[in-house]
């Protein structure tokens, strides 16, 4: 077989270099070691040599021409073969296009999408062992959102448990949305995409908000130990019946408990009549991702429902968001809002609020710090709550009551049962 | 044999230097002076001859114990084991019986070289017609070898022969052991450790190691090899979702590949990872102590498998 040379990589750095000169023509000899051309490369001018002996059969790339690493130089024909048939032979059949440079550097992941089972390989399938599989079936837990940790990607037992302990993706944390293989753009390239008819509404949507409603903010950590100590005991007494509470589950029971206490943040306000209508019954706004945007379906009512019917219901409601598959009653009437960060691993952040709501709640995740009790350093499970609301009809000292009952309430869930 | 054989005269034993010599390692000490020359038979180096006059003996009514000095040595009578001794009941139309224990020292001794170094599981548990039988310790031999007596089918007894001076507790009085039934040597409910023969005291020296790292270990002790106690298995596997097969075979085609073979449809589901092996390297036996070693499986290998199947990572605890 003639023996192809091709563009060698000189340099480290190096993605394409220039013939600058040939030193051998086309029928001549050659032997290894032989000085078959000059090549320039981002750095230097630099002699090229042959590994075989034969004849320089065929120059693919003329003096001056520019060829990617690894593309075709020439072909040399092995001792015995026909230089004139091989020359022949790589004229008609011009070798694949030489292979794009390779970047270095390694693609920006966006840090809150966390990429879910995203095996090494190219494969799309998932590896699941068949206990996971089975565990996961049984739970209810979506494969598509477990991260594995097994083997080339492979998701096992722990993976599916730990999903389940971290708030499955059928609570109202939006989940990790699932990035379809994102095309990498290479050095030079750009890629524009027009906005699609979502997108722009949440564009529009979310600037009229920061435009009009003076934002504030208020902060507060919250101590988890005893909510998750219930979840815990609550879980294994509800395993029968396949339900499995999340702590988002417990955050919005909480919230829309101490909503009740606090009717002025539980308001829509219409700045036109320059109204603020107060409800009683508490319908949260649960911030879902989906696939190039986020939507936000309406559970209605959570102060009458207890948390097996939140679990059930904002399980579902969540499913058929990602499917939109919502009725035009589960997409509005919101009187508050609560997003959660926490399954993406977000300590703290604020949000932007749903006009004509008054506030939005963004709860982050439940980690174990350092927290300080009785003079010591102790570690404890703690999660931060951030409040935005509008400064034109709630005040601070109102918002921050309500954090703190909130904190209070979470702390003591008892508090629930009152 | 000494309880079979005062229990029933029809039991004999021959094999090389069993009688004169009191026998290669010492087993059958003390049988010629107390059976005499008709029930002990010292026969010359002709593994093919003897096992196929034990054959026709117990096609006569006898209830011959062929002593292979090694199982190494059997390969020069496999023609009788597997195409005699396995097929007779079948090809007679069960017309003959076969009531034949043939037993000796199997696997990695110490530095006996390729040739004597051999680990005739596989060759005879893949063959019907035969009962295949390991003990791994001195109560379990006693009592499947009586069992394996009595019994009226080829028996291959294997006895580890690095393992023939160990030691242990065996009741005064008499007590047989079922054939075909495995034993939980160690119960445990993290990790399934199958193994037999010397193995198994390397498994329970892995499993005790174990559980200083949090794992515990459920070490199943085979016993007899054909038929295979699936049900033990399967009930272990099922409790802890992971599996590792300890053999002293070699990996491929070995008795551990076959064992795996057998019971992996019916425990798929119950995997969390896929069923780990520690095996013989795929070698000949080396003559160097060292290099013997080497090949061998370990406590330290046991322990990498089990991480494995763990999903822990090699360094971590």
């Amino acid at each position: 077989m003639p023996s192809n040379i091709t563009m060698p990589q000189l340099s480290d750095t190096m993605t394409e270099g220039t013939v600058v000169k040939w030193h051998k023509r086309e029928g001549d000899p050659v032997a290894p070691a032989d000085e078959l051309a000059d090549v320039e490369t981002d750095k230097a001018t630099m002699p090229m040599e042959a590994f075989d002996a034969g004849t320089l059969a065929y120059i693919a790339a003329a003096e001056g021409r520019k060829v990617n690493v690894g593309g075709l130089l020439g072909v040399i024909a092995l001792p015995g073969e026909d230089a004139q048939q091989v020359k022949r032979d790589a004229q008609s059949n011009p070798p694949p296009a030489a292979p794009a440079p390779v970047p270095t550097i390694t693609p920006q992941i966006e840090p809150t999408v966390p990429t879910p089972a995203a095996p090494p390989d190219s494969s799309p399938r998932l590896r699941v062992s068949p206990l996971a599989r089975r565990v996961a079936a049984d739970q209810g837990v979506d494969l598509a959102h477990v991260q594995g940790t097994g083997p080339a990607g492979r998701i096992v037992q722990r993976d599916v448990l730990a999903r389940l302990d971290q708030g499955a993706p059928t609570s109202a944390s939006p989940p990790p949305a699932p990035s379809p293989h994102a095309p990498i753009l290479l050095t030079g390239q750009k890629k524009t995409i027009p906005l699609t008819k979502m997108r722009s509404a949440i564009a529009a949507a979310l600037l009229r908000s920061k435009q009009t409603i003076p934002h504030y903010y208020e902060a507060i950590d919250i101590d988890m130990e005893a909510v998750a100590a219930l979840r815990q005991r609550l879980n294994q007494r509800l395993e029968k019946d396949n339900i499995r509470l999340s702590l988002a589950d417990f955050i919005l029971k909480a919230v829309a408990a101490c909503l009740v206490q606090y009717p002025a943040l539980n308001a829509r306000f219409n700045p036109e009549t320059s109204e603020i209508t107060q409800f009683g019954d508490v319908n949260l706004g649960l911030a879902v991702a989906i696939p190039d945007g986020l939507i936000v379906p309406v559970l209605r009512g959570v102060n009458q429902m207890s948390l097996r019917d939140i679990r059930i219901r904002s399980a579902d409601l969540i499913d058929r968001a990602r499917l939109q598959r919502l009725r035009r009653e589960e997409l509005s009437d919101a009187t508050f809002t609560v997003t959660n960060l926490g399954t993406h691993g977000i300590r703290q952040f604020a949000a932007i609020i749903n006009p004509p709501q008054v506030a939005i709640l963004a709860v982050g995740a439940a980690q174990q710090r350092p927290a300080v009790i009785n003079n010591q350093i102790v570690p404890r499970t703690l999660l931060t709550a951030t409040l935005s609301a509008d400064h034109r009809v709630v005040d601070g000292a109102l918002a921050a009551e309500f954090l703190t009952t909130l904190k209070a309430t979470l702390q003591e869930p008892g508090m629930m049962l009152i | 044999m000494i309880e079979e054989m005062q229990r029933d005269d029809t039991v004999f034993l021959l094999g090389e230097e069993v009688g004169e010599y009191n026998g290669a390692y010492k087993v059958s000490e003390g049988m010629l002076a107390r059976f005499g020359p008709r029930r002990v038979l010292d026969t010359p180096i002709s593994e093919a001859g003897f096992a196929g006059l034990a054959i026709g003996a117990a096609m006569c009514g006898l209830r011959p114990i062929v002593e292979f000095m090694s199982w190494s040595f059997s390969f020069v009578a496999i023609d009788q084991l597997i195409n005699n001794a396995a097929n007779i009941r079948y090809m007679s139309g069960g017309q003959f019986k076969l009531p034949i224990v043939f037993r000796g020292g199997n696997g990695i001794a110490h530095q006996l070289g390729a040739t004597h170094s051999h680990r005739l599981d596989a060759v005879y548990s893949r063959v019907p017609g035969l009962i295949v039988v390991a003990p791994s310790n001195p109560y379990d031999a006693m009592g499947l070898l009586k069992t394996s007596i009595r019994a009226d089918d080829p028996v291959v007894f294997l006895e580890s022969e690095i393992m023939l001076n160990d030691t242990g507790e065996v009741p005064e009085t008499e007590y047989t052991l079922p054939l075909g039934k495995a034993d939980i040597k160690r119960p445990g409910s993290d990790v399934t450790l199958i193994c037999w023969s010397k193995m198994v005291k390397l498994c329970l020296k892995a499993a005790a190691e174990l559980e200083t790292l949090g794992i515990a270990a459920e070490v199943i002790d085979l016993r007899t090899l054909r038929p295979l106690d699936e049900k033990t298995i399967v009930d272990s596997i099922r409790k802890t979702n992971r599996c590792v097969i300890v053999d002293e075979d070699w990996p491929y085609c070995g008795m551990g590949a076959g064992i795996m073979a057998r019971i992996y449809k019916d425990v798929f589901d119950l995997l969390d990872a896929p069923i780990a092996r520690v095996c013989c390297e795929d070698v000949p036996s080396p003559y160097s102590h060292h290099l013997e070693q080497a090949m061998q499986p370990s406590v330290e290998k046991v322990i990498v498998a089990v991480k494995e199947v763990c999903y822990i990572s090699p360094g971590n605890q």
